[in-house]
């Protein structure tokens, strides 16, 4: 390939280098705590050391005369001055507790703000937390949910009866009820040939990311205006709840980002963050927060998992799987809709538990209760991998019962055929499941690896091998909640042949910026290196929904897309008058316009904007356009998503669907319980890549996430409620010795309901990965028979599982040799 | 509190002459009085590996260290790596390796990683990943990062 054809080629489906990266290696970037404006205050915040009390006096008094200190503040004083936190979703069969950013009468978790001061200095605002007297007045804690005591079926069994209430104002502890049924799930299970139960479970970890909370918040009391810099995932949501919590026209308010320090979910509420805008409102000077770690792990959205599933799948002899049944069972902490924004997960769960597979009769049934922990926060899966979890269990055993390999007994119940609208209403637009399972089986080498572990048993080493199937939900847009469905963006092409994109997306790690560029370089026929994407000043770009749900590359893109495209048309209409060619005659790419086949006549792209905007200027080049500038936005919305349930209460609130196959090669040491996984294949197909570096590392890196949460990271309090992992040294991250190897390949079917045929992606290792580990490990312990059903897989968890399969063995063998004495009688 | 202390330290060829609080932690001495704020701070217990910096050379968490104990000592921070033509060979490395996501934990790995190729030139593989244990990326980036760090090292 020439220089020049190199030139011509699309960017997007390159990987190219990312454009963020050269401030982030060299410490440029501007993370919202590098900013501290002149004259500005700190803030520190006072915190419950109660997981569940009443409040009966706070104080500040003695604090408001400390050194430093400008403002001190109760909560109590503070509910003066502001709003109860609005709740992010308003679905139904769920509650919102009303709360404020300072506890006034109660605290329902340990680490709950119930006052805060601003100093001079970071150190005399936390001096001056000592000097605040607060009085409680203990109360028992609710620090477990009872497996055994759930209202399933709304008879007026109180669900956990013995538990006090956390909120006054609420009749039980249940923060959302969801039911949903589909299809003759009775009657499939009266028929089946084969039903296999389980109890699955998944302890509760975190999303952790590296940058703490940090808000820089300056109020102008004259101009009644306020900015706030906030490390964030949801910039225009957040003016939209600041305008509303203080009281002030969103006109007023303006919020910043820049680079954030990873979110994975955990950035898209407010919360604690809101106490400095307070005191800035207050002292009429810029008032900074910058959270400790310990505080994030106290307060921050950081529950997150902690369910159970009680499930039941029927199949016939041949494999076919005929109707699931699901109980789902989670410990919401405090609060997942206010506070934090981890409930709707447990929805989405349930949504997607029948997976890529066939399953025509469905009965769930969800109960999210509140405990005294810290808010259910958003993290990575959301819900996709409480699905995967179970169904790639279910189909484990399945196997097992019907005596099939479990790989076929998958490929039998595999969605071969697209589009395809699944029993709980989202439609799967296009995959490629089977191939994928297919292509993991090969690039893992599944008979050498059969091999190599009987060569271990025969050794006394125990391998196990793991296979599951995923399916990646993207593009998430929730119904009457801030987490609705659509992006936008603007895109304009300046005098000198560079570009500007605006995006209401926000850049957390993504790439955002890189593959932006790409999309919008193709469409206007420039290199990513002239186009500057920007972000992130709700002063300055559309109104916009941000990053969660994996919607950057379905939304964001198509946004981008649609607005770069129009501004690309005009192009070629501009150089079409200055080139005397017909627009349809033209093409672009490398930076200039050119007459297809006639490679001489053409123009630098700069020329025809500089001639567009001044010689003579627009009403000569873009005759007859009713916007003649090289200028568009738009608004991208996602048909498929539906905003009313369909007559069978039914939401479809992922357009687009990833395909996957997961597979994994682990070591058990039996007399450790250590395991050692040695290596992780991911097959991943999210439709049309636009850069295949940037995918490859959220691939890599979510299934390393979960891989930490699956097998040691665990968020743990004591009997008394009190938090023991405090700090990274308690709650493990993995690290480069701890890490496995992930290779990833990928297969490219193009979504049919995007403009670039691409699908959101970035949580589908988080989806897979919980599931193949625990099947590979049950399959190291196979001739032990032990069933691994539940996490972490830590070494003590490892022990205990061989010790009850020897111990349940034992007693088989002790019933047998009883059996056969009395058969000899 | 007490009273201040003198702090005369070099920090990226630059001579500082101060009177900070004992009770100053280094970090904070960087990104505040400094505005160096390319260290970052992820844990406060130097288990994560943001804020390292170099103190005459050697690694060090900058959280882990009082500003008045590096009186007398020369200080590099991710910002002094630059070269005036342009980044130094190992943040080179991280853009071109795919090393770096959302690049909160990126300076502190950068240097981190300096500093073990300063001690071996050309680490293998196990020794990147023994060598870079006390730096955390949420991000997951290890397996880039591992690449990135071998790569300036296999070009010795």
């Amino acid at each position: 390939m020439t220089v020049d054809e190199m030139r011509q080629q699309p960017w997007v489906g390159r990987r190219i280098p990312r454009q963020e990266d050269n401030r982030l290696v060299t410490g440029t970037g501007r993370f919202a705590d590098d900013v501290t404006p002149q004259g500005a205050l700190h803030c520190a915040i006072l915190r419950s050391p109660h997981p569940h009390a009443r409040i009966v006096r706070v104080d500040v008094a003695r604090a408001r005369s400390m050194p430093g200190v400008v403002a001190a503040v109760s909560g109590a004083e503070a509910r003066e001055h502001w709003a109860p936190l609005p709740p992010n979703f308003a679905l139904p069969g769920i509650v919102a507790p009303r709360v404020y950013g300072l506890a006034v009468d109660k605290v329902v978790y340990e680490g709950e703000p119930v006052a805060a001061v601003a100093a001079t200095d970071r150190y005399l605002a936390e001096d001056a937390l000592e000097a605040i007297e607060v009085e409680y007045e203990v109360l028992e804690p609710v620090m477990d949910v009872d497996e055994g005591a759930v209202d399933w079926y709304g008879d007026g069994s109180p669900a956990s009866p013995a538990s006090p209430r956390l909120y006054d104002e609420w009749d039980d502890n249940v923060q959302v009820r969801y039911d949903f049924a589909y299809g003759d799930v009775e009657r499939s299970f009266g028929e089946a040939d084969a039903v296999v139960e389980a109890r699955v479970a998944v302890h509760r970890y975190a999303a952790v990311p590296l940058e703490p909370r940090a808000v820089v918040a300056e109020y102008d009391p004259d101009g009644r205006t306020l900015t706030v810099r906030v490390a964030t995932q949801v910039p225009h949501q957040m003016r939209t709840t600041y305008a509303r919590i203080f009281g002030l026209p969103e006109t007023s308010v303006r919020v910043l980002t820049g680079d954030v320090g990873g979110g994975y979910g955990s950035k898209g509420q407010a919360d604690g963050d809101v106490v400095p805008i307070l005191l800035s409102i207050l002292t009429g000077r810029p008032v900074k927060w910058a959270e400790t770690r310990e505080e994030w792990m106290l307060a921050g959205p950081v529950g997150s998992r902690g369910y159970v599933h009680h499930a039941e799948l029927a199949l016939r002899s041949d494999g076919t799987v005929l109707a699931l049944r699901d109980r789902l069972l989670a410990d919401v902490g405090c609060d997942g809709v206010v506070r934090a924004i981890g409930l709707a997960a447990l929805i989405v769960g349930a949504t997607y538990i029948p997976g890529p597979y066939r399953i025509d009769a469905y009965d769930v049934r969800v109960r999210g209760l509140v405990t005294n922990k810290p808010a259910y926060g958003a993290y990575r899966g959301y819900g996709k991998d409480i699905a995967n979890q179970l169904i790639e269990r279910l189909m484990d055993k399945a196997a097992a019962a019907l005596g099939m390999d479990p790989l076929e007994l998958r490929r039998r119940n595999l969605l071969t055929e697209f589009p395809h609208e699944i029993c709980t209403g989202p439609i799967i637009e296009s995959g490629s499941f089977v191939e994928c399972l297919d292509l993991v089986q090969e690039k893992m080498d599944l008979p050498a690896l059969r091999r190599e572990q009987e060569r271990a048993r025969a050794n006394g080493r125990f391998l196990g091998v793991g296979v599951v199937s995923t399916m990646e939900p993207s593009a998430g847009a929730i119904p009457m909640s801030v987490f609705s469905g659509f992006e936008s963006a603007t895109v304009r092409l300046h005098p000198d042949g560079t570009v500007t994109a605006l995006t209401g997306l926000q850049p957390i790690g993504q790439g955002v910026q890189t593959s932006y560029a790409q999309v919008v370089a193709d469409c206007v026929g420039v290199s990513p290196a002239d186009v500057r994407v920007r972000w992130g000043d709700t002063d300055a770009v559309p109104y916009g929904l941000g990053a969660y749900a994996s919607r950057g590359a379905t939304f964001g893109v198509a946004a981008a897309h649609q607005a770069a495209t129009e501004v690309g048309r005009k192009l070629l209409l501009a150089a079409s008058v200055a080139l005397e060619v017909t627009p349809d005659d033209l093409e672009l790419g490398g930076g200039t316009v050119r007459a297809k086949g006639s490679p001489g006549t053409a123009m630098d792209v700069a020329d025809v904007a500089q001639r567009t905007y001044f010689q003579p200027g627009p009403y000569a080049m873009l005759p007859g356009e009713k916007e003649p500038v090289l200028e568009a936005s738009a608004v991208y919305t996602n048909p498929e998503v539906n905003w009313l349930p369909d007559e069978h209460g039914r939401l479809r609130i992922y357009p687009t669907h990833g395909s996957g196959a997961m597979g994994c090669l682990v070591e058990v040491d039996v007399e450790t319980g250590g395991v050692d996984v040695r290596k992780v294949w991911y097959v991943h197909d999210s439709g049309r890549l636009i850069n295949p570096g940037i995918v490859e590392n959220q691939l890599i890196g979510s299934s390393v996430q979960a891989f930490g949460g699956t097998m040691f990271e665990q968020i743990v309090y004591d009997d008394a409620g009190t938090l023991l992992t405090r700090t990274l040294g308690d709650y493990q991250l993995p690290n480069a010795a701890s890490v496995p190897d992930i290779e990833v390949s990928h297969i490219e079917t193009p979504s049919p309901i995007t403009p670039l045929g691409t699908k959101g992606l970035g949580e589908g290792g988080h989806i897979g990965i919980g599931a193949v580990l625990l099947s590979a490990v049950e399959d190291a312990l196979r001739p032990f028979g032990a069933e691994v059903l539940e996490t972490p897989l830590t070494p003590p968890r490892i022990l205990q599982l061989i010790d009850r399969a020897r111990e349940s063995r034992a007693r088989e063998s002790r019933a047998q040799t009883a059996g056969a004495v009395r058969d000899d009688v | 509190m007490g009273g201040l202390v003198p702090l005369d330290t070099e920090v990226n060829g630059e001579r500082h002459r101060r009177e900070v609080e004992p009770r100053l932690l280094l970090v904070d001495f960087l990104r505040e009085y400094l505005r160096l704020t390319g260290t970052h701070s992820g844990c406060d217990d130097g288990l994560c590996g943001a804020c390292t910096v170099l103190v005459d050379g050697e690694p060090v968490k900058s959280c882990l260290m009082l500003a008045a104990q590096v009186d007398g000592a020369r200080i590099t921070t991710v910002e002094g790596l630059r070269a005036e033509d342009g980044p130094h060979p190992v943040q080179q490395a991280f853009v071109d390796a795919e090393a770096v996501q959302c690049g909160y934990c990126t300076p502190g790995f950068v240097v981190a990683a300096t500093a073990l190729l300063a001690r071996d030139a050309a680490p293998t593989d196990d020794g990147v990943r023994e060598g870079l244990v006390g730096n955390l990326c949420r991000c997951g980036c290890y397996q880039n990062i591992r690449k990135a760090v071998r790569s300036v090292g296999g070009s010795r």
